[in-house]
């Protein structure tokens, strides 16, 4: 039963993008309804599988000894796909606005649902070979979305968009087959998948090509290139795919790799975890500052997702318990986070049809919503109590301190130093739309700049409400992750 | 109660933004008295002294608690609410721009404070601390000038640095304790022996409540953000919100780090430096607001230097001194924030009558405005500690502290001797710039303006007029002894203070040293090179700013100038591009090298046994479309011969090959 539910929640969305791709149809009110038909049915479905709870690994299909389809749901699955499945419908609703004005709608939305079946597949995936083919088709099947938009910009962002992330899987594959020869069959189990005693040194080296293969989807420095240049996507695509869905995948995948395939207690203290935490503490930093020196919205929200993910690496690198429900605590909010930052900017950029940050100027007393949300947001980005932020940094702190090595006590300076900057990112922004220096407003009030409509207003809006919602009562969420850094689900 | 306390202004300030939409009046009186009735529900807490908890939330919940010092300063916060609310109506009367805003914000962040001064434990002072730097930050940038934005933006990092560093802090206290209640630091860290772990986290949270406190080296957007902001604002922000600062760093001394020697010597180093250097500044200061505002950094150092002097009396386990330290520490704080409710409420009237703050343009100002000038002088007299009002006692307090450590801490005598005469020094300088503010503008003459000064008598209304001298009056009244040391023994809980003489001549001795020193500073420093030609000049060089010279180049310019350079280097493909394409040129190499044996071979066998018998006509047409066909091929694949996925995908190949070979031999 359950494997049909699975299945049924994979194949759904794709059959669905499939045949919009397909269809001539161009009424736009009929593209609506089927999209949002199909992507809210999935996400039933999804919350029907989540409801059962854990359900063993079935084979899909086999192809050869060690290679075969593989799909399961434990508890890190049940949080990635939970997640996704609530963003979906709300951004999808959001693109309905932003694109109203786009060409070739069928394409975006058929490849849109696609994506959302991709996702749920790699959530679901119960082996490490079969994690690998979706996270390649999840990258296949994104770059028609980057280079929506045709121009001179899109085509190069699209081709560096290629080049890192294919590159980067095949780096991955290397781990991906050296695990599954490994014995187990690369079936994902918490504590490592290996059978036997293996080789220490051997897996280290595994795992630096895994790390960083799998890495460069979740913009691991010094491969986060691709993301800053990925955000001219129409915004629902950077939104949701380049803050949430295709970096968090990377993070998933690292996760996996880490804490169900090698296992943390075989590469605790060895250099390539050392290694992995000091470029991820250090590329937190970095990209924070290369965010405050950015002038463009998006691209420094971009800036400011290559910093968070890196926040979740540190945390996961840490390989401990308390690292892990760091990381994947910080996936989910920071996802939650910057998915709203992102509507808030795209909602701007729909607006005013302008895209830097100069330009923002007194924006704030005609999009009061818009801002007042987004200063919200990004307060609970900082790591201000009453936003969720500030309960996952907490998780990564207090894992950190429990580490107490001297890698660690680097990781929490710069996690510290990077939140501050990205007050500085963030607040310049707030105090730029609502306290514009007298004289420097950009926009009068004569009534021709309003607010976006309630498709855009909506989605900022629950996420927003979810925010401070987790923030105030983190408690249920973090207990169902310390199950699962327990190793119990 | 306490909740109510706590969480009635959050909604009053929802209220009053909805009825400031309607009507501004409505509003202005609602503010107040929303503000009036917290001031009264704080004082039946007197009587009641609950605690009170709200579980779930944050994980831990949150925990509040009232005892005679949080008390005290619940009531003296809302005191101050109340009467710069009331002073509001007037102050802006004729600048209605933003008034809303303003007036949700102070609503907010009276709540957030009250919260702040009624926690019990230290995750809720820190919720609530950070509300009320955000809150707080919307007065700083209320009047949009570039100063004011520059300010705010100065304001609002360390505001943010600061929290997040104390965030730091409680987490690592927190690891390490397992608990943050301030009732059971006590034990918990006498039961823990990680005292490096422990003086750390006591390093952070002092940086982290430092921050708003004014502490050196983190002051510097103390003297910038209060000129700038609002008067009410001001004496909110300078009486309040440095105190809720300097309460996170005392709570958390008397809990946890109170028998810890080196925290008390940081302590105390870090305080004496932001009292000696806030009062030089004070004195160089040619701006009335900005006098104050370094004035108040200044106080707050003498608060710091108290509560140093509280963790190293009780690390040399003195009975006498620790009551006198803390009985001091508290009263000051005390004092100073009624203090400058009264300075900034006055030097508000200048402002809104004369809408400048230079000493030499308001010269005169004040010569025959009889209620400003007494206000004015009672709170000056408070502040520079003379005898008979109320900054005398808790300074004397803070000085026989430090005398009885010199007295008992042998290994330390000679610092505290230092340390006791750069008190009586500042101390002196407080009497000199309160001097220099009083005589500019109350006593000396305007060489133009000063008929027109004087006819303007309507300078301020009857509510302004209560409001002001109303709290100036409570300098003289908590000037007596009597009281005083009631109400110390109130809030520290030691009886012993009661017996504290203030009017012996060992007392009054350091007292009139101070304001001798001061009297000389006036006379030769003030009079004789601060003031020239019949005007105040600014000494103060402007490249001597810890901000400026350090802090924004700091992360403008030289933290984005480091990390581009790396940029430069392995952004843009700069870095990766070469790498692959130096591995291909080195691969290529080895090929070729590896491929001479067989060419050799090949090359030979033609040369010897395959020689050509006939020649080979150059122009065979069949050749020829074969060529042209290897052209096309190698046109089309050029880019992905030169691509970086190409490269990566060579790059990924050999490793796979001497991964094979690894795992074969090794």
């Amino acid at each position: 039963m359950s494997s049909a539910l699975i299945l049924s929640a994979i194949v759904l969305p794709l059959a669905g993008g499939g045949l919009l791709l397909a269809s001539p149809g161009q009424a736009e009110r009929n593209r609506r309804k089927y999209t949002m038909v199909i992507t809210c049915l999935t996400t039933i479905l999804v919350w029907l599988i989540l409801l059962k709870g854990t359900s063993p690994a079935f084979t899909l299909y086999y192809f050869t000894r060690g290679f075969s389809v593989d799909f399961h749901v434990d508890g890190l699955s049940m949080v990635f796909a939970g997640m996704v499945s609530i963003m979906w419908p709300l951004v999808t609703l959001y693109a309905f606005d932003y694109m109203s004005h786009a060409s070739h709608r069928n394409s975006f939305f058929g490849f849109f649902m696609m994506t959302y079946g991709i996702t749920l597949a790699l959530a679901f995936s119960a082996s490490i070979l079969t994690l690998y083919v979706f996270f390649e088709m999840l990258t296949l099947v994104t770059i028609p979305m980057v280079w929506h938009y045709r121009d001179h910009q899109s085509m190069y962002a699209a081709r560096v968009y290629a080049v890192y992330l294919i590159g980067g899987a095949a780096l991955g594959l290397i781990a991906v087959l050296l695990v599954t020869l490994g014995g187990g069959e690369g079936i994902f189990r918490y504590g490592g998948s290996l059978i036997g005693t293996p080789d220490r040194r051997l897996m280290c080296l595994v795992y630096f090509f895994g790390f960083f293969g799998f890495g460069c989807k979740a913009a691991v420095f010094p491969f986060y290139y691709w993301l800053p240049t990925a955000s001219v996507a129409p915004t629902p695509v950077t939104a949701l795919l380049h803050a949430v869905a295709v970096v968090n995948s990377g993070v998933f995948a690292v996760t996996r790799l880490t804490y169900y395939s090698i296992g943390p207690d075989l590469l605790r203290g060895s250099w390539v975890q050392y290694t992995a935490m000091t470029l991820a503490s250090f590329g937190l930093l970095f990209s924070a500052v290369l965010a405050l020196r950015e002038r463009h919205f998006k691209r420094r929200l971009a800036y400011s997702t290559v910093s968070n993910l890196s926040y979740m690496l540190f945390g996961i690198t840490l390989m401990s318990p308390d690292g892990l429900v760091g990381g994947v605590s910080h996936m989910v909010f920071h996802g939650i986070i910057k998915i709203t930052l992102f509507l808030c900017a795209g909602a701007f950029m729909h607006m005013t049809g302008h895209e830097y940050i100069y330009e923002i100027n007194g924006v704030g007393k005609r999009m009061p919503v818009t801002f007042g949300l987004f200063t919200i947001v990004s307060l609970s980005l900082i790591g201000v109590p009453l936003g969720c932020g500030f309960v996952s940094k907490l998780r990564l702190i207090y894992a950190g301190i429990g580490e107490s090595s001297g890698v660690a006590v680097f990781g929490i300076l710069c996690l510290i130093g990077a939140a501050f900057l990205s007050a500085m990112y963030t607040l310049t922004i707030t105090v730029r739309a609502f306290f514009p220096i007298r004289g420097g407003d950009r926009y009068p009030s004569d009534g021709k700049l309003h607010e976006a409509g309630w498709r855009m207003l909506l989605p900022i809006g629950v996420f927003t409400a979810a925010n401070v919602l987790l923030g105030m009562v983190p408690g249920p969420f973090m207990r169902l992750l310390d199950t699962i850094g327990a190793g119990l689900i | 109660m306490i909740l109510l306390i706590v969480f009635l202004p959050f909604l009053a300030a929802v209220l009053s933004y909805v009825a400031g939409k309607e009507s501004e009046t409505a509003r202005d009186r609602f503010a107040a008295a929303a503000t009036l009735i917290e001031l009264l529900m704080t004082v039946l807490l007197l009587y009641w002294m609950p605690s009170e908890d709200i579980p779930l939330v944050f994980g831990s919940g949150l925990h509040f608690t009232a005892d005679g010092f949080r008390c005290v300063y619940a009531i003296v916060t809302a005191f101050m609410w109340a009467f710069t609310t009331l002073f509001c109506g007037e102050y802006f009367a004729h600048e209605r721009e933003g008034l809303n805003r303003y007036y949700f914000f102070v609503l907010m962040t009276l709540g957030a404070t009250e919260g702040v001064m009624l926690s019990a434990d230290l995750m809720t002072a820190f919720i609530f601390f950070e509300i009320l730097s955000f809150t707080s930050f919307t007065w700083v940038i209320h009047e949009r000038t570039p100063d004011a934005i520059r300010a705010g933006y100065t304001y609002l990092f360390i505001a943010v640095i600061g929290g997040l560093v104390l965030f730091m802090g409680l987490a690592l206290l927190n690891e390490t304790i397992h608990t943050l209640r301030f009732d059971q630091l006590r034990s918990a860290v006498a039961a823990s022996d990680q005292h490096g772990r422990i003086l750390a986290a006591g390093c952070c949270i002092l940086f982290g409540f430092g921050c708003k406190a004014g502490m050196f080296p983190v002051h510097v957007w103390l003297p910038k953000a209060h000129p700038v902001a609002p008067s009410p604002g001001s004496a909110l922000l300078s009486g309040i919100l440095t105190k809720v600062g300097v309460y996170g760093i005392l709570m958390t001394t008397l809990g946890a780090l109170a028998d810890n020697r080196s925290f008390g010597l940081i302590v105390l180093i870090l305080g004496v430096i932001t009292m000696a250097l806030g009062a030089v500044l004070a004195l160089f200061s040619v701006n009335l607001k900005r006098t104050l505002a370094c004035s108040s950094m200044s106080q707050i150092g003498f608060i710091l230097t108290g509560i140093g002097m509280y963790v190293l009396l009780t690390t040399a386990e003195c009975e006498e001194g620790i009551v006198l330290a803390l009985s001091g520490t508290m009263l000051h704080m005390l004092n100073h924030s009624l203090i400058k409710l009264t300075l900034f409420m006055a030097a508000g009237v200048v402002v809104m009558n004369l809408g400048v703050l230079t000493l030499d343009d308001i010269r005169g100002w004040g010569r025959k405005k009889w209620r400003l000038k007494i206000a004015f002088a009672l709170g000056g007299l408070g502040i520079s500690g003379v005898p008979g009002f109320n900054g005398y006692i808790s300074k004397t307090l803070l000085h026989e502290g430090i005398v009885e450590g010199i007295h008992t801490i042998h290994s330390l005598s000679g610092l505290l001797h230092v340390v006791e005469w750069i008190f009586l020094i500042s101390g002196g300088l407080t009497f000199a710039y309160m001097l220099k503010l009083f005589i500019a503008v109350f006593v000396q003459e305007h060489p133009t303006r000063q008929a027109q000064f004087d006819a303007d008598v309507n300078y301020m209304n009857r509510t302004s007029t209560a409001v002001i001298c109303g709290s100036s009056v409570l300098m003289a009244v908590l000037g007596q002894p009597g009281i005083m040391t009631r109400l110390a023994s109130f809030m520290t809980g030691y009886e012993e203070i009661l017996a504290f003489k203030a009017f012996t001549f060992a007392n009054l001795k350091g007292g009139l040293i101070s304001l001798a020193i001061g009297l000389a500073v006036y006379l030769w420093i003030v009079r004789r090179v601060l003031y020239k030609n019949g005007s105040y000049v600014n000494l103060w060089p402007a490249w001597l700013d810890l901000e400026n010279a350090f802090y924004r180049p700091l992360l403008t310019r030289w933290l984005p100038g480091f990390f581009g350079t790396i940029v430069s280097v392995f952004g843009e493909n700069r870095l990766l591009t070469p790498l692959c394409k130096g591995a291909l040129a080195v691969g290529t190499f080895l090929g070729r090298l590896i491929s001479i044996g067989p060419d050799t071979l090949v090359v030979l066998s033609r040369r010897t046994l395959f020689r050509e018998r006939a020649a080979v006509r150059a122009d065979q047409p069949s050749l020829g479309r074969v060529a042209s066909f290897h052209e096309q091929i190698r046109q089309a694949c050029a880019p992905l011969f030169g691509s970086f996925s190409f490269a990566l995908m060579m790059t990924c190949i050999g490793v796979l090959i001497i991964l094979g070979w690894v795992i074969t031999y090794i």
